[in-house]
């Protein structure tokens, strides 16, 4: 049963109320939304900066933007209820304390790709750097934004396109800045003061299903070492039948000349 | 603002891209996949040392720089951040792990990254790792939870990847940390020692030969640079012409004629170089060409301006500025003494030897007389200063008297080496002064006895 929320909200717009697990299922989009504009941020200034990493970056950061609006509303008007229940309200400062540190990390990513993008320019491609990378990041992007796939209609002009992402990415990250000073002056939750509930180390097991055996650096290292014992169990093979057969042929010698 | 030596980095490593006179990019083999972008060591070295006309060891130095700044990685022993000259593989790091102070490495994102480490792998993490993780899990205690959501969202992200994007995404994480949080004992490239610097200034504590060195291959500054640079770069700049030009001067790096008195006992070299000596060295003539400050330092130099300035009925200001100089480090008791003497001589108008100084600085040395303190002349004496320093002191340089002394000035000659070492002068020290007075005390004693020995010898 969804709570009424007798207040109006800060901003004096009337959105319509969410439940719990609503409020905590935007809480987690955002987190993945971060996650996914901080993949895509690591690969600005290699060989695979192009435009469609920076008309991704683009697309996320706006979804980033939509949803911590949607957060913060939810967010400020429950902790202002002072009706909630403690358990309640226990569970809401957590998850302001999920929303702003997922802010700040936002924050520092984008400021991150301001700079790198007024280093790094696509006009001059020969100046990206080598990192090895290879592949496309339009799954991530769309993992971000929910999609199935991303829609690659238009092909955006090179120089124009990057003055304009510049600016506007200094609008938003000045937007950010001032979310978070908002959120500091109007809710009061001593952050230091919340404790988390999962556990320290987190269970490897929860990963989805989809997840097909982690590949890291070791997995060459183990399989070399596989080799490695195969090889030296073959020549113990071969030297056993070369003593077989040598065994064989002096039988056969002592045989033949006796 | 970066630091000037990171931002020479950066532009080596953009240098080192470039398709044509960059390098050459080697390709990683991985049981099934393959991975470009790499280069072995020598590459590396090879590369610089063409590049840049450099020796071995300055490369080696450079690329050494390079590695433990993070901007390369070693693909095969992570842990050790070192350029290896032989062909161990190492690739370039993407520019969001770049050093940068604007954005030091946080603890959140350590947390993550450990969360990350431990999620994948359970045990895999290093035991300074999991002390620290555990440190984390103490201190950030309140985010945790979103350290491990994050974490595990970070992880399904990479997942979007193809395996070989993300054996190289995970290596150039892992590379970040190393030179961020280096195991302990290992050397740690951000550590500012006992002597706590300024953290933004000195971030990077270079020894001066190879900030040379890096000026020397910076190329021409574009408009990317910062004032911080620009102001390190003229710095080292003027120290490097101070370098050169006194180089010749210098006792220990020229050697001294005749002879290095403390060698061969031979003070010749202090005798010729005293204060006011008839004819002054050569190199102490060329000396006072190099800046007003020598000229006046030295005393020789200071009375033969006085002379020329004379001649050219300007000798006032020289006179002044002594005076002032003499009120500034003189005893507090005679200031006012001496301020009076000052403005009764230079500054009252028609005074005897009236010095020419612009009006407002009058106005202000007047008003500042009648509280008068060491410092109330040092507007005036700055003025007067730099007058002759653009004035006289470039003309003093054309003209014949300093011409003269020029030609007149003696260049010793290096003492010869004998042939025979043995013929050689022993070296030996000075007998000390209180053995010395010992003995004279002896050998008085000794005549006085004599005399009377013998009177009394001649007595009997």
């Amino acid at each position: 049963m969804p709570l009424i929320i007798n207040k109006v909200c800060d901003d004096g717009t009337t959105s319509s109320p969410i439940t719990m697990e609503e409020g905590k299922a935007l809480i987690e989009s955002l987190i993945k939304v971060v996650a996914c504009y901080r993949h895509l941020a690591s690969c600005v200034g290699g060989c695979t900066d192009n435009l469609h990493l920076r008309c991704e970056l683009q697309q996320t950061r706006e979804r980033a933007h939509k949803l911590a609006v949607a957060c913060r509303h939810h967010l400020t008007a429950r902790l202002r209820d002072k009706t909630l229940p403690p358990e309640e309200r226990q569970e809401m400062e957590r998850l302001w304390v999920a929303f702003t540190s997922s802010l700040e990390l936002l924050h520092v990513d984008m400021c991150k790709v301001l700079n790198m993008g007024s280093n790094f320019s696509l006009v001059n491609t020969s100046a990206l750097v080598k990192t090895g990378i290879q592949g496309e990041t339009r799954e991530v992007a769309a993992r971000a934004l929910s999609l199935a796939d991303l829609n690659r209609a238009e092909d955006p002009v090179p120089g124009s396109l990057e003055d304009l992402e510049q600016g506007q990415l200094k609008e938003e990250i000045v937007r950010v800045d001032q979310m978070l000073e908002d959120m500091e002056e109007k809710v009061n939750v001593p952050r230091w003061m919340v404790e988390a509930r999962g556990p320290q180390y987190a269970d490897p097991a929860s990963m989805d299903s989809t997840s097909l055996g982690l590949y890291s650096m070791d997995e060459e290292a183990s399989v070399q070492h596989e080799q490695r014992c195969e090889r030296s169990q073959v020549f113990v093979i071969l030297a056993l039948c070369g003593v077989i057969l040598v065994a064989a042929v002096l039988s056969v010698c002592v045989i033949y000349f006796s | 603002p970066k630091t000037p030596t990171l931002h020479l980095m950066e532009r080596v490593i953009i240098a080192m891209q470039d398709p044509d006179i960059g390098l050459k990019m080697r390709n990683q083999r991985l049981l099934i996949t393959v991975i470009p972008h790499a280069m072995t060591g020598n590459d590396i070295m090879e590369w610089l040392i063409q590049k840049y006309n450099i020796t071995d060891e300055e490369a080696g130095h450079l690329g050494g720089l390079l590695v433990q700044y993070g901007y390369i990685y070693p693909l095969k022993e992570p842990r050790s951040l070192i350029l290896r000259s032989d062909d161990s593989p190492y690739r370039f790091q993407t520019p969001y792990f770049w050093t940068s102070s604007r954005w030091p490495a946080s603890e959140l994102d350590y947390a993550i990254y450990l969360a990350k480490k431990n999620i994948r792998k359970q045990g895999e993490l290093v035991d300074y790792e999991k002390q620290n993780y555990n440190l984390l899990h103490k201190r950030i205690n309140h985010t945790w939870d979103f350290v491990v959501m994050q974490a595990r969202e970070q992880i399904r992200a990479s997942k979007q990847r193809r395996k070989a994007d993300r054996i190289v995404l995970e290596c150039q994480e892992q590379a970040y940390w190393l030179v961020n949080k280096p195991c302990p004992g290992a050397f740690d490239v951000f550590d500012l020692g006992p002597e706590r610097c300024n953290v933004l200034n000195s971030r990077v504590i270079l020894n001066s030969s190879l900030l040379f060195f890096l000026l020397r291959i910076s190329s021409v500054p574009n408009n990317s640079l910062s004032s911080h640079f620009l102001l390190s770069l003229s710095c080292v700049c003027s120290f490097m012409k101070f370098c050169d030009q006194y180089h010749q001067h210098d006792p220990i790096m020229s050697g001294c004629l005749p002879s290095n008195p403390w060698i061969s006992d031979d003070t010749t070299h202090w005798t010729i170089n005293t204060d006011l000596v008839g004819t002054p060295t050569r190199l102490r003539v060329e000396r006072w060409s190099f800046s007003f400050m020598e000229l006046l330092n030295d005393c020789l130099g200071r009375r033969e301006f006085m002379t020329y300035l004379e001649k050219e009925f300007s000798g006032e200001n020289l006179c002044f500025w002594e005076a002032c100089e003499d009120l500034r480090h003189g005893e507090s008791s005679k200031i006012i003494l001496k301020v009076e003497e000052v403005y009764k001589t230079f500054l009252s108008p028609g005074a005897a030897r009236w010095v020419n100084i612009d009006s407002k600085t009058m106005e202000r040395t007047l008003e500042g007389i009648k509280q008068p303190h060491r410092f109330v002349m040092d507007d005036a004496q700055m003025h007067i200063y730099f007058l002759m320093k653009k004035d006289s002191y470039p003309r003093y340089l054309k003209s014949d008297l300093y011409k003269n002394m020029l030609s007149k000035a003696i260049v010793p000659q290096e003492t010869k080496k004998s042939v025979f070492p043995f013929m050689r002068r022993q070296r030996h020290s000075s007998p000390s002064p209180a053995m010395v007075s010992q003995a004279t005390e002896d050998n008085g004693k000794a005549k006085g006895a004599g005399p009377a020995a013998t009177n009394s010898g001649t007595l009997s």
